[in-house]
């Protein structure tokens, strides 16, 4: 053999060691010393917020905080990666918590009662809105405390009070006054802008998904449906669950055409534009109706409480939660940064920076209240509020019952095929869940 | 020193030889450690994968899972459907546009040039802008439409599911026409001006010109420019992504965009690679089929 032939061999086993090495270099983050924390965050208002608070935690404390920002589609996976891959990445997760039970069923939290215990507290303080600190423990309300909640948002009913008080409707209590409202503001109404100009009593989100299926499950819970039986077996198809589904493409009548593709974006056009007069949002969007540049009803916008029907009235809760990886390099002061932030003082900075806060003492600050005059309702509505139904499934089944709720909507399926339809697909995926 | 030097010298005449023999490989080398590491490991594990469950036990499940999944076979149908409705109106068009700037018209650089611009647009921009385009109601194309009178309360294009099909087709033949044409051209111009003079020669009409020897001379270039396109148009994910999210219900959900939900959203990897072995293999049958042509053509 030449001994330049020997020499390639060297070199082509050196070049691949190296790319190996290199490769694997990039996988496993340097080691951190308990001075550096890592934090995954959503980008977004939410995120931000967190953002700013560990700021001046670094500028406080010295530990310097590393931010791992990812759009909310993106946020899930990368975690879910990193957390099963054991990592060890981050330090601190923020989490949606339609998406606490997956990580919860997979193990790879850490268990926040012991280190709540280790600096002298026997649990959460009580000042947390029940409804949100229920979302972090696993059994919902009962089981192991795995996350503390961040930003308490959860949904509101969304109506124009100049064109109720106009109309002499009274604020809608149930959904068939919301039908009727609905009626009479289409009838009656327009913008006054050339072409009509013409008013939707009501506006909605049925895009299928998450959009379609947290737009419907108020009206299905009022309706006095659900989505597990007593049994656990899946249920949508209930007379009670079609009867609310009907009640849906009812009042898709009076939305604006097209609703079937809808989107909160196009939700909110409509509200700010003035072309529709109710729907069921979110809390990010009041602050858009006060804003001149993007609002052409200020002052005019109410937001109250979601109307019941059999059963009263119940908003979804989507709260942001903050959890610690089982695989954290630095748990301790993981935890000390996470007591710190859902502070009291932190959560009234977070609440100033745009986030609904989840401690009734934020919410009833008199300052903030002044700020923010819808508080008492998001407060009422978040204390009344319901979690998505709780299985480290929900993505799936939301996306197929989305599915389902978006071809209805559309025309493409009746009301009984289309519940009929997605409770065989949810019964498919909960079997494959087993 | 000097006696070292001499016999570095007469070394290099006999290792001269050895690294003509390996330069080749020393500079492969860093590409195949790149296509180890970025290719085939990651495929060998998605073959892995797909034959486990998501608990990691042999298994058999996600190849028989296809065939009773609804959604997965509604999926590959809107796939071919719409490779076969994009594939066809881009090729006419295409054709028809490469012969019309064949020519020599006034102002051919020009229209030449104006019609690669969606070509260099990012696929993601074109969804946004027709997203914006069709919206129903604050969108430019109603607005147009009902400034000319016309009632749009039907055309709620992305919302429909008669239409949501037609606009993501649009989209479509909007971005890569212009590639159809750019190869049809090049095809066009390659081809010698002495058919052309023969069959004027003969006598033959421009139709039997264009169908006996224009069409014959173009087809490789035509083979081509299909099985590009095609291979495209099976793994179709972006523009569908941004202007339906493969809505309204599942109308739009081509396959690529159900592998990803699979695999990201439900953290099913195993399905997902399943699906996309699916896919390959039809993308590779077809391609297949397609060079068979060429190369019939060659003979």
């Amino acid at each position: 053999m030449y001994p330049a032939n020997m020499k390639t061999v060297r070199t082509i086993t050196g070049l691949i060691a190296f790319v190996v090495l290199a490769f694997s270099a990039c996988m496993r983050p340097g080691r951190q010393d308990t001075r550096t924390l890592t934090l995954a965050i959503n980008s977004g208002v939410e995120g931000d917020a967190l953002k700013q608070a560990a700021q001046d935690y670094e500028a406080q404390t010295g530990i310097h905080i590393n931010i791992a920002e990812f759009p909310y589609a993106n946020l899930f996976e990368k975690e879910l990666i990193d957390l099963n891959a054991h990592s060890g990445a981050y330090d601190l997760i923020m989490l949606d918590d339609p998406w606490f039970p997956k990580f919860a069923s997979l193990n790879v939290l850490s268990d926040l009662s012991p280190l709540l215990q280790k600096r002298g507290k026997s649990g959460p303080d009580d000042d947390f809105v029940t409804a949100s600190l229920a979302l972090c423990r696993e059994p919902y309300q009962t089981g192991t405390l795995l996350a503390l909640p961040y930003v308490g948002n959860s949904q509101l009913f969304f109506y124009r009070k100049d064109l109720f008080q106009k109309n002499t409707l009274k604020e809608p209590a149930t959904w068939d006054d919301v039908l009727a409202a609905a009626k009479a503001i289409s009838e009656h109404e327009t913008t006054g802008a050339a072409g009509g100009g013409k008013i939707y009593g009501y506006v909605m989100r049925a895009a299928q998904g998450n959009a379609a299926v947290a737009d419907f499950m108020p009206i299905f819970w009022a309706f006095g449906g659900e989505m597990f039986d007593v049994n656990g077996q899946p249920a949508v198809n209930s007379p009670e669950g079609i009867a609310a589904l009907k009640f849906m493409i009812e009042l898709g009548k009076y939305s604006p055409p097209g609703y079937a593709s809808f989107n909160a974006d196009e939700v909110g056009a409509h509200l700010l534009q003035g072309t529709a007069a109710m729907s069921i949002n979110w809390p990010a969007w009041i602050s858009s109706f006060s804003d001149a540049a993007k609002s052409k009803v200020i002052g005019k916008m109410e937001f109250g409480q979601l109307p019941g029907a059999k059963n009263p009235g119940r908003a979804e809760i989507g709260n942001w939660l903050i959890a610690i990886p089982g695989d954290a390099k630095n748990v301790e002061a993981a935890m000390d940064f996470l007591l710190w932030a859902t502070s009291r003082d932190q959560m009234k900075l977070s609440a100033q920076r745009g986030n609904p806060p989840t401690r009734k003492s934020v919410f009833t600050d008199p300052e903030l209240v002044a700020r923010f005059p819808s508080y008492p309702a998001q407060l009422r509505s978040l204390e009344s509020s319901r979690p998505r139904p709780r299985t480290p499934q929900w993505n799936e089944i939301e996306n197929a019952f989305g599915i389902y709720l978006s071809k209805a909507n559309s025309g493409e399926l009746t009301a009984d095929d289309a519940m009929n339809q997605a409770n065989a697909e949810i019964k498919k995926i909960v079997e494959r869940g087993k | 020193m000097s006696s070292e030097e001499n016999k570095e010298g007469v070394g290099d005449s006999v290792s001269g030889v050895g690294s003509e023999r390996t330069i080749p490989y020393l500079l492969l080398a860093p590409t195949v450690a790149v296509l180890l590491a970025l290719t085939i490991y990651p495929l060998i594990y998605s073959v892995k994968i797909s034959f486990q469950s998501n608990s990691g036990a042999p298994t058999f499940q996600n190849f028989t899972r296809l065939v009773s999944d609804q959604f997965f076979l509604s999926a590959l149908a809107h796939t071919f459907v719409y490779a076969a409705i994009a594939l066809t109106i881009e090729f006419l068009l295409g054709l028809a546009l490469a012969m019309l700037l064949h020519g020599a018209i006034r102002g051919r650089n020009l229209f030449r040039a104006l019609l690669l611009v969606p070509l260099m647009l990012p696929p993601v921009v074109v969804g946004v802008i027709w997203r914006l385009m069709l919206n129903s109601n604050f969108g430019a194309l109603n607005g147009t439409l009902k400034r000319f009178g016309f009632n749009t309360e039907a055309l709620t294009w992305t919302a429909s599911p008669k239409l949501g099909m037609a606009a993501v087709i649009i989209a479509d033949v909007w971005q890569w026409t212009p590639f159809m044409f750019l190869i049809l051209l090049a095809g066009l111009q390659a081809i010698p001006q002495e058919p052309y003079e023969a069959a004027l020669v003969d006598g033959s009409t421009p139709w039997q010109t264009f169908r006996y020897v224009t069409l014959p001379l173009l087809k490789p270039a035509i083979l081509i420019a299909l099985l590009l396109r095609t291979m495209d148009l099976l793994r179709v994910f972006d523009h569908i992504f941004i202007l339906t999210e493969g809505g309204p219900g599942f109308a739009t959900e081509t396959l690529s965009l159900y592998i990803y939900r699979t695999a990201f959203r439900f953290s099913n990897f195993g399905y997902a690679a399943a699906m996309s072995f699916v896919l390959l293999l039809l993308t590779n049958l077809i391609s297949v089929a397609y060079i068979r042509m060429l190369r019939a053509q060659d003979a």
